[in-house]
């Protein structure tokens, strides 16, 4: 028998953006290829979803 | 003295607070436990009462001794990077890594132990009602009958987990969801279902506490919205607002009950403007906030982590 909470379950939304940056392990910040920290395009932030509160819920329990 | 962050390199709202550390001057050593053993290496050595030892990532060492206070965000899992992947090298890498930082004399934010208890939803909503907080009625029961009488007694129900995780194979969601009047609850016995009376929302609330700082939100709910984490971010119309006062005194004693340094809660706020404690989570996100309020989140945590020398304690009470 399926659990009842996952009867309420929907499938997940695939992530179809691909975050443009990589980690710089000497800043210890991720970095657009031209060598900006991401973290100074807000646009790019909200675009990678990193930062929104199911974000966690991918890889950990927390968000 | 340095701050020591545990994290996925990925992370950016990691990247918020290293940056923020930065400008304050404050060293840094990031790693992720995933990387161990790898990238990342340590020692530890008992000796005469006092544990001491050395963690190293790429270029970067950092004496246990020197660490001012520990950031646990979003770390991997000890060993997950090894070449050769196993439960037992995880096992082994996490009560070496863990075991050793929990010697050191360091703030956390937050201490493993605290978060692990923060983490049971039924603990939070004991502890929630005992700090104060207007809870919604809520059963967690593997008995149909329980079911249909909670029911009964609360016309409008919502079903979430109680982990707070989602189906992994295949990936499902599984958010907030009211529960249809009609439900046949027989397949409550095939698994703890977490049952939770419906509080009509006029809008969420995310307040998010840092020490004693508060940061309250206020997004203004869609009609029939009932879980508002699984709107789109550009739907996401977050204003700050003031927690009510009652509200901060609860939210404090909620953290002193808890040990933590660190929680992000959530809040119904119903059409008579009460405050409903729905969760909160010790490693909740705070990015999406910050950045449509422009709260000074992360200042709050580079501060708190990079200052309190003089507080530190061994167990890492906030």
């Amino acid at each position: 028998m399926r659990p009842f909470a996952l009867i309420h379950a929907r499938p997940a939304t695939p992530e179809t953006f691909v975050a443009p940056y990589t980690y710089d392990s000497a800043l210890q910040l991720n970095v657009l290829p031209d060598g900006r920290p991401v973290i100074t395009d807000r646009a790019l932030l909200l675009a990678t979803a990193a930062t929104v509160s199911t974000a966690g819920s991918k890889t950990h329990f927390d968000d | 003295m340095t701050v020591l962050i545990l994290t996925s390199p990925e992370d950016v709202t990691a990247d918020l607070v290293v940056a923020a550390l930065h400008d304050r001057g404050t060293p840094v050593v990031r790693l992720d436990p995933a990387d161990l053993p790898g990238e990342v290496s340590m020692s530890a050595e008992y000796v005469r009462g006092d544990v001491r030892g050395y963690l190293s990532v790429q270029e970067r060492m950092v004496s246990m001794d020197s660490v001012r206070s520990i950031w646990i965000r979003r770390p991997g899992t000890p060993g997950a990077g090894a070449a050769e992947q196993s439960e037992w090298l995880t096992a082994e890498a996490g009560a070496a890594l863990y075991g050793a930082l929990r010697c050191v004399r360091a703030r956390w934010m937050n201490h493993p132990a605290a978060a692990a208890q923060a983490r049971y939803k039924p603990w939070q909503l004991f502890t929630a009602h005992h700090s104060g907080f207007a809870v919604p009625a809520t059963l967690i029961t593997t008995f149909p009958q329980a079911a249909r009488e909670f029911a009964e007694q609360h016309p409008q129900l919502v079903v979430k987990s109680v982990s707070g995780t989602h189906p992994g194979d295949p990936p499902m969601a599984l958010p907030t969801t009211l529960v249809a009047p009609d439900a046949d609850f027989s397949a409550v016995a095939a698994g703890p279902t977490l049952l939770q009376q419906y509080i009509p929302k006029a809008a969420d609330i995310r307040l998010t506490c840092v020490g004693t700082g508060l940061f309250a939100a206020r997004k203004k709910s869609g009609p029939g919205q009932v879980d508002g984490r699984f709107n789109s971010p550009e739907d996401a119309d977050w204003e700050p607002v003031e927690p009510p006062v009652r509200i901060a005194r609860s939210v404090r004693e909620y953290m002193a009950a808890a040990g933590l340094a660190y929680g992000a809660f959530d809040f119904a706020e119903d059409t008579d403007g009460t405050w409903w404690f729905l969760e909160c989570n010790q490693g909740g996100q705070f990015g999406f906030v910050e950045l449509a309020t422009g709260q000074p989140i992360t200042a709050a945590i580079a501060d708190w982590l990079a200052g309190g020398q003089d507080s530190r304690t061994p167990h890492g009470e906030p």
